[in-house]
């Protein structure tokens, strides 16, 4: 484990590309935002200036990051991606929609390209579209001899070219220099150009930048006192003129990275901060008939005040993981134009509250779900221009995008003012493929059941090739599973809105405690509608069903020790937690609820011990494992058996 | 002379197994286990280990040998393997050998089927006979001779009236 020559090599350099591949994000991520704005601006003269600075400063880093860590298809691309920006910038260039497109194609294929290789895929050719950003960036005739006329005009003195090196050492690293402090150093020196890792004779790790700058030797000389070393660069003739403009540094935000394991740690860490608070409450509730009412009251004061900081701590965790949902939307923007493009569909997307946050865990799984949900408003719920005209709706289809927080939950809208759900098509769909049969009351949350339901429409061919509900019941799941509801309006000719609501985090929530012959399970509160305590004789058996009268209707049971082939022992009074809406509701049966508990979730993550209808695991201060329950998963259960 | 290897040794049924000790993370008394409803037979349940929940897998059960009532020598062998954490409910552990690789023969030919599967091979050390275990066929419960296929079980669970 200390060998330094081989393992911290190889940490060091996963850490660096570790690195590398959250800048990119970074980089992506502001990139998009940018490319949002300008896609307005495409065919006019009046660009803006400060976005065209900030997409080409981000591309000109993406290139030498990528030289950097060796990749080097993604730096020609950010280099092709930045040329066409500086034509852009020098307005030697009219900003058509060709252009505009190879951009946007340009930077979908950087980001291919890094996620290829960051999950160890071969990388996607970049040969056709870096073709077509030569070919933009060329559009104008005449560039080529303003362009000489500029460099020349420029007064810059004595540029010289340097060739540096930098070793880093673990001596250095302790006095916090690196290679990224390094380069950024060099970047303000003058103008960085190439930058790549190189292996030395005795397998040591060294980068090596070219460095373009007018600064003199003494300037030089601060920096090798941190490892760098400086030679005269040898002249390398595909370097071109236009490269050695001075581009303004970024200068660096108050922004700590910090990976999400680190900050699952902390979360653990505060779990078990109020896993052993709880513990005290316990205690101190014993204490009470032994101790004197003033002593402890003020034990009593001191657990809760207790309470309250571990919420604020808690509080503060969970904030510094939380990231801007207007990320998620305006990744949605671009799904929106490639998808437009190959219809006749014209569609303005609008969104809101783009600033609310959200668990940085929660955004990753909930992007293709989301993706989906809008690739369906796109595809199906938004009509052609011709039939939107037809009706007498303006030409634009609107798809809206909205986010805000209400108390613990954040509650996301993907609204089209398109076509609507036809409920005739749905429910005759419904029953042929045997999912509804007699009459049904197509309500709003009926109809969203029936188009989540696993085998619905994929027995319509010419649906399934438009893709048409195939895929919904997977985003249902999904966001079930994330702790979160999904809820469907719709209206003929008026459009559809999906709302998805889900826990703004994760890893703590109130659950019910309850017993099953003897075992003990958590049940998220949020699942549960309500708690019945019910006699034996009330239960009805009908077929293969338990049911108990509820609310004029009936509930049916399902037996928690019956599903977990546990030992069934009848007693003469059970409770039953009710699970679901209305016609979904399902009654869970259990032998006694032990209280209520606020739980840290951990997940179980060796498949040997999953199993189908448990969601994860907490702990509830006495070092024994109670498994949370999956009320959805069994909830299928009991739609399974039902008849 | 080539390298000794660290290995940790256990009993099980009357006879000594051994693991790669750079697989092993810890030793553990046995605790509470909590059993998780429908598993495969040999997962006893879950246990909490360093803020993580593993799955306790009971070697003998997995072995088809007889199970036994736990003790106070019962072990759980906490195993790396891979991005895995699980634990291994044995008779007992306490030993730790340093194992030359030369007196690892590979299983006998004679020991085919599920018992020649799982070892790696066969250590003799003076006296003692080790089997080295292959953990990534221990803990692969999809690989067993003369069972159907578990998930099955799984998926029927449903139907069952």
């Amino acid at each position: 484990m200390d060998n330094p020559d081989t393992d911290n090599r190889g940490d060091f350099f996963e850490q660096f590309l570790d690195d590398y591949y959250a800048e990119c994000d970074e980089h992506l991520v502001s990139i998009r935002r940018a490319l949002v704005i300008l896609e307005d601006e495409v065919d006019t003269r009046t660009v803006d200036r400060t976005l065209l600075d900030n997409l080409f400063r981000s591309f000109h880093t993406l290139k030498g990051i990528s030289g950097m860590v060796g990749l080097s298809a993604a730096e020609q691309l950010a280099h092709d991606l930045e040329s066409y920006l500086r034509e852009l910038r020098e307005g030697k260039v009219v900003f058509s929609a060709t252009g505009f497109r190879a951009l946007v194609d340009g930077v979908s294929l950087l980001e291919g390209v890094i996620n290829a290789r960051r999950n160890e895929q071969p990388s996607p050719s970049i040969e056709e579209i870096a073709a077509r950003l030569q070919a933009a960036a060329a559009e104008s005739a005449t560039s080529d001899a303003e362009r000489s006329i500029n460099s020349d005009s420029t007064n810059m003195p004595a540029l010289l070219r340097w060739q540096a090196e930098f070793t880093p050492t673990a001596e250095l690293a302790e006095r916090g220099v690196n290679v990224n402090n390094v380069r950024a150093r060099l970047q303000e020196l003058g103008q960085l150009g190439q930058a790549k890792p190189i292996v030395k004779g005795a397998g040591e790790i060294a980068f090596q930048f070219i460095v373009t700058t007018d600064a003199d030797e003494s300037a030089l000389a601060a920096l090798a006192v941190d490892g760098l070393t400086f030679k005269p660069a040898p002249l390398d003739s595909s370097q071109r003129a236009k490269d050695m403009q001075p581009v303004p540094t970024i200068a660096p935000a108050s922004v700590v990275r910090v990976d999400l394991d680190r900050l699952d740690d902390l979360m653990r860490i505060i779990g078990e901060l109020v896993i052993s608070r709880t513990r005290l409450e316990d205690q101190v509730k014993d204490l009470k008939r032994v101790t004197a009412p003033a002593v402890w009251r003020s034990l009593q004061e001191t657990s809760l005040g207790m309470e309250r900081q571990l919420r604020d701590l808690r509080e503060s965790v969970m904030r510094v993981r939380m990231v801007q949902i207007g990320e998620i939307f305006e990744r949605m923007t671009f799904v929106v134009r490639d998808l437009a493009r190959e219809s006749d569909k014209k569609i303005i997307v609008q969104f809101s509250g783009g600033e609310t946050e959200i668990d940085k865990f929660l955004v990753e799984r909930m992007m293709d779900p989301f993706m989906h949900l809008v690739r369906n408003a796109v595809s199906h719920g938004l009509e052609t221009v011709a039939e939107r005209e037809a009706q007498g709706k303006r030409s634009e289809g609107l798809l809206s995008l909205s986010a805000l927080t209400a108390g613990e939950r954040i509650v996301i809208k993907i609204a089209d003012d398109g076509r609507g759900i036809d409920r005739n098509r749905v429910l005759s769909r419904a029953k042929a493929s045997g999912l509804a049969n007699g009459h049904v009351d197509l309500d709003d949350s009926t109809l969203l059941d029936l188009i989540c339901s696993p085998g619905f429409s994929t027995r319509d061919e010419a649906d399934r090739e438009s893709g048409r509900g195939v895929g919904l019941d997977v985003v249902k799941k999904a966001i079930e599973e994330l702790g979160g509801r999904i809820t469907l309006a719709t209206r003929v000719a008026g459009g559809t809105t999906f709302t998805i609501e889900l826990p703004l985090t994760l890893a703590i929530a109130e659950a019910l405690i309850v017993t099953v012959n003897g075992q003990r399970f958590a049940v998220p509160q949020s699942a549960v509608r309500e708690v019945l305590e019910v006699e034996s004789a009330a239960t009805k058996v009908l077929e293969n069903n338990e049911i108990i009268p509820y609310r004029g209707k009936v509930l049916p049971l399902l037996r928690l020790a019956r599903v977990f082939e546990m030992n069934d022992q009848r007693e003469a009074r059970f409770h039953v937690l009710v699970l679901g809406e209305d016609t979904n509701a399902v009654g869970l049966a259990v032998d006694r609820i032990l209280g209520q508990r606020e739980i840290v979730v951990r997940a179980i993550k060796d498949p040997l011990a999953q199993s189908k209808g448990i969601a994860g695991a907490t702990e509830l201060g006495d070092q024994r494992v109670v498994l949370i329950l999956d009320t959805t998963a069994l909830r299928q259960f009991a739609t399974t058996t039902r008849h | 002379m080539t390298l000794m290897e660290p290995f940790i040794l256990f009993e099980l049924a009357g006879t000594t197994y051994g693991v790669r000790s750079s697989f092993v993370q810890q030793i553990e008394m046995l605790d509470d286990v909590a059993s998780v409803p429908n598993a495969h037979p040999a997962v006893e349940g879950v246990v909490l280990v360093r803020g993580q929940v593993i799955p306790a897998l009971n070697l003998r059960t997995r072995f088809g040998f007889e199970k036994i009532e736990r003790d106070l020598r019962s072990r759980l062998v906490v195993i790396n393997s891979g991005a895995r954490t699980v634990g291994l409910v044995v008779d007992t552990a306490r030993e730790f050998l340093k194992i030359s690789p030369d007196s690892i023969e590979p299983p006998p030919e004679a020991l085919t089927g599920l018992s020649g599967h799982y070892l790696e091979g066969i250590a003799t050390m003076a006296e003692r006979m080790i089997l080295i275990l292959n953990l990534d066929a221990v803990l692969d419960l999809e690989y067993e001779n003369g069972r159907e296929d578990y998930g099955s079980d799984v998926r029927d669970l449903g139907q069952q009236p």
